[in-house]
């Protein structure tokens, strides 16, 4: 067993999995969706990214792609998220909540391709 | 090359496909090419862990004050926002600290705040502690130091030399094609030898690596790929090193010359199996040397100035000794190749060395170190002409030319130095031939390289006698001075010389009027033709009256001055008109309209 794979592969998968949490529900709804869902999505995508830093094989390469792009997707959707209810005059209104919800599902397909790489690593990797 | 990022690098950098055969590019590794782009790679790897610390340490200081239960100013229940927690820990994890915002804090808080303080200094105080040691740590810095050498090379885009070794010899011949213009680039195992480089002042960039000129995969970092390489020198002061290199560069470029130093004339005979190379032997050069200095000193003159190198002054005309009996102290290496060039020229030798076989050849031995009296009584230095002082120790070498004097004051003294710390006191020595295995190579380097014709030049001068030799230095000196100031090649084509070509084709075109001073026909330029090459064919110091065919190389000393005017004579119509019939014609294609002088 490679612990290395096993926690790489925990993580992708537990950002999937907190990022489809976050975005499961109505859209504008700001009571379907669990602002800390959200602030943990971001530091498990964030802690991904960092755990694919240096592999240097073509896979890894696009796994890191995939991983940066689900972390600007959070990212953005966490200071849009901080902009409606601190900085705006109207606070968090079902526009501004369905805007931070779809950025989240932009970064739910990132991590989605993520886990199909990680998938495709695994099944191509034959060790006998 | 599994990586898009270093296909895309190779893509920009990689050398040009167009210019390269495919065979050659096949033959040239490229492994160490690819861990030239390591760098990145390296930093992330390393900051991995840190960044993963720090991450979490943020996290849970930001969730657990999100948690925490505190209370506004008139005691309303109060906690923060998770973008209040954020903003509050950034600007303490990084201790800048502006105080308890948005609202003061309730103990529960302060107390949270407490723990979060002491865990993110520690996460921050790593991260950056990391960071500092990796741009300190010595195989970063190498894989930076490949990086930036493997750039700079693979963009060279004029010819260049591939130098392995920069000692001494490296170091003069560095000095010699920098001034000609000439880039090269350098390998040297040692880093001190890299960081003297570096400190060199030569005009234009040179890239050098610290790296084992032993791997080819070095070597094609340095350039071996290019097809801008011009020559593969090997310098290094190990044997084994020069011969891996001399083997590297004939299987992965056959086409590119190559010259090698060595010491043993075994490794040269290894070295010839590989193609052909050109094998320098500072030791058997000098035996050589010493032949024509003996027979003919102004040919000699001739050549060692010619190889020193722009800017060297003209060196003395030796005095040769005249028949007689030599004796020869140390028989090494240098002593073995010597001995026998002077059996060649007829002249006894008498061996004195503490541990030395038998010599053979003939010659007569004396067991013990030269600088005993009475030794050199036994070796009957009182009656010898000449005497070489040939050990590998530069303090014996001056001791037993001190001792050799006293006994002998009249003596032809021939000396070895090894250091190039040791020169001031063999100067003071004023010995009558002094060998720098180091200078000997880099002038032969030199003369093979520097400019095309001058080793056809310095192969030709001792057949040519004595005489000849004696009235072309004196020809040098009075016309460009006691100064070498540049040698140089034309070639009288329509790409070199266009302003010539009619002239030259008319039939009628004397080398004399060719040197004439294009400001004033009546002065002499101050330049030698040393010799023209035509269909294979040599002439040496070519008179006034010679005539010029078209496709004709001149191989000239001169001024720089002298240069420049020729280069005007050469593309500028109006200035040739001048100098070949001393008539003015106009130079703008309207005035030539107006005068009718199309």
């Amino acid at each position: 067993m490679n612990l290395e794979k096993v926690v790489f592969g925990f993580f992708v998968l537990l950002a999937a999995t907190l990022n489809f949490g976050f975005f499961i529900g109505d859209i504008a709804d700001p009571a379907l969706h669990n602002i800390y869902e959200l602030f943990a999505a971001v530091v498990v995508s964030l802690i991904a990214t960092v755990l694919k830093f240096g592999d240097r094989t073509q896979i890894g390469a696009v796994h890191l792609a995939t991983s940066l792009v689900a972390d600007l997707q959070l990212i953005t959707a966490a200071i849009a998220w901080t902009y409606a209810a601190h900085i705006s005059a109207d606070g968090l209104t079902p526009a501004a909540m369905a805007s931070v919800v779809s950025l989240s599902g932009g970064a739910l397909f990132a991590n989605v391709v993520s886990v199909v790489l990680l998938v495709v690593e695994t099944v191509s990797f034959h060790r006998r | 090359m599994s990586n898009p990022l270093l296909a895309f690098w190779f893509r920009l950098f990689g050398p040009d496909d167009d210019r390269t055969s495919p065979r050659m590019r096949s033959r040239v590794p490229v492994v160490s090419a690819a861990r030239a782009s390591a760098t990145i790679f390296l930093i992330l790897r390393r900051m991995r862990a840190p960044l993963i610390v720090l991450i979490t340490i943020f996290a849970i200081s930001v969730l657990g004050l999100t948690l925490v239960p505190g209370h506004t100013e008139d005691g309303q229940p109060w906690r923060m926002s998770i973008f209040d927690a954020f903003y509050f820990m950034s600007y303490t994890a990084s201790t800048i600290g502006f105080g308890e915002l948005p609202q003061t804090f309730s103990d529960a808080q302060r107390l949270w705040v407490t723990v979060s303080i002491y865990l993110t200094v520690i996460g921050w105080a790593y991260a950056i502690g990391s960071l500092l040691a990796l741009v300190q740590d010595r195989a970063f810095r190498q894989a930076l130091a490949l990086q930036h050498f493997m750039r700079t090379v693979s963009r060279l885009r004029e010819p260049f030399l591939l130098i392995a070794g920069y000692g001494r010899t490296g170091e003069l011949l560095g000095e010699s094609f920098d001034a000609l213009g000439k880039r090269f680039v350098v390998l040297d195992a040692d880093e001190d030898r890299i960081e003297a480089l570096e400190l060199a002042a030569y005009h234009a960039d040179v890239p050098g690596l610290v790296a084992d000129a032993r791997d080819p995969g070095h070597l094609a970092v340095a350039g071996l790929a290019n097809p801008h390489c011009e020559a593969v020198l090997a310098l290094t002061d190990d044997d084994e090193v020069n011969l891996a290199v001399a083997m590297a560069a004939a299987l992965l470029r056959p086409d590119l010359p190559v010259i090698a130093r060595t010491m043993s004339p075994a490794v040269a005979e290894r070295m010839a199996a590989f193609g052909t190379p050109t094998v320098v032997n500072p030791f058997d050069r000098f035996g050589d040397h010493l032949r024509i200095a003996l027979r003919a000193p102004a040919s000699y003159q001739l050549m060692t100035w010619l190889e020193s190198g722009p800017g060297a002054e003209v060196p003395a005309r030796g005095d040769p000794p005249g028949e007689g009996r030599w004796v020869v102290c140390g028989y090494g290496r240098f002593g073995r190749e010597l001995i026998p060039d002077l059996h060649a020229e007829g002249i006894d030798v008498t061996v004195v060395d503490p541990v030395a076989d038998q010599a053979g050849h003939g010659s007569g031995i004396v067991r013990g170190h030269g600088f005993e009296p009475e030794v050199l009584q036994q070796a009957n230095v009182a009656d010898a002409v000449g005497f070489v002082a040939g050990t590998d120790n530069d303090t014996t070498n001056l001791s037993l030319v001190a001792a050799a004097r006293r006994v002998n004051p009249g003596l032809f003294v021939a000396a070895r130095q090894n250091r190039p710390s040791s020169a001031p006191l063999f100067a003071a020595m004023n010995v009558d031939s002094l060998l720098v295995p180091t200078e000997v190579l880099a002038h032969e380097v030199f003369a093979q390289l520097s400019t095309p014709l001058l080793w056809r030049f310095l192969q030709e001068v001792p057949a040519r006698g004595d005489q000849w030799a004696a009235r072309l230095v004196d020809c040098m000196t009075r016309r460009c001075g006691r100064h070498l100031d540049a040698l140089w090649k034309v070639r009288m084509s329509r790409a070199d010389a266009p302003a010539l070509v009619p002239w030259i084709d008319s039939g009628g075109a004397r080398l004399g009027d060719l040197l004439r001073d294009p400001d004033d026909r009546d002065v002499q330029l101050p330049v030698v033709v040393l010799m023209v090459a035509r269909d294979g064919e040599c002439v040496l110091t070519p008179d006034d009256d010679f005539v010029l065919a078209p496709g004709d190389e001149l191989l000239l000393c001169g001024r720089h001055a002298a240069r420049r005017a020729l280069d005007t004579t050469m593309v500028v119509e109006a200035a040739r008109e001048y100098v070949v019939s001393g008539r003015h014609v106009p130079v703008s294609w309207i005035w030539r309209r107006f005068s009718g002088a199309a």
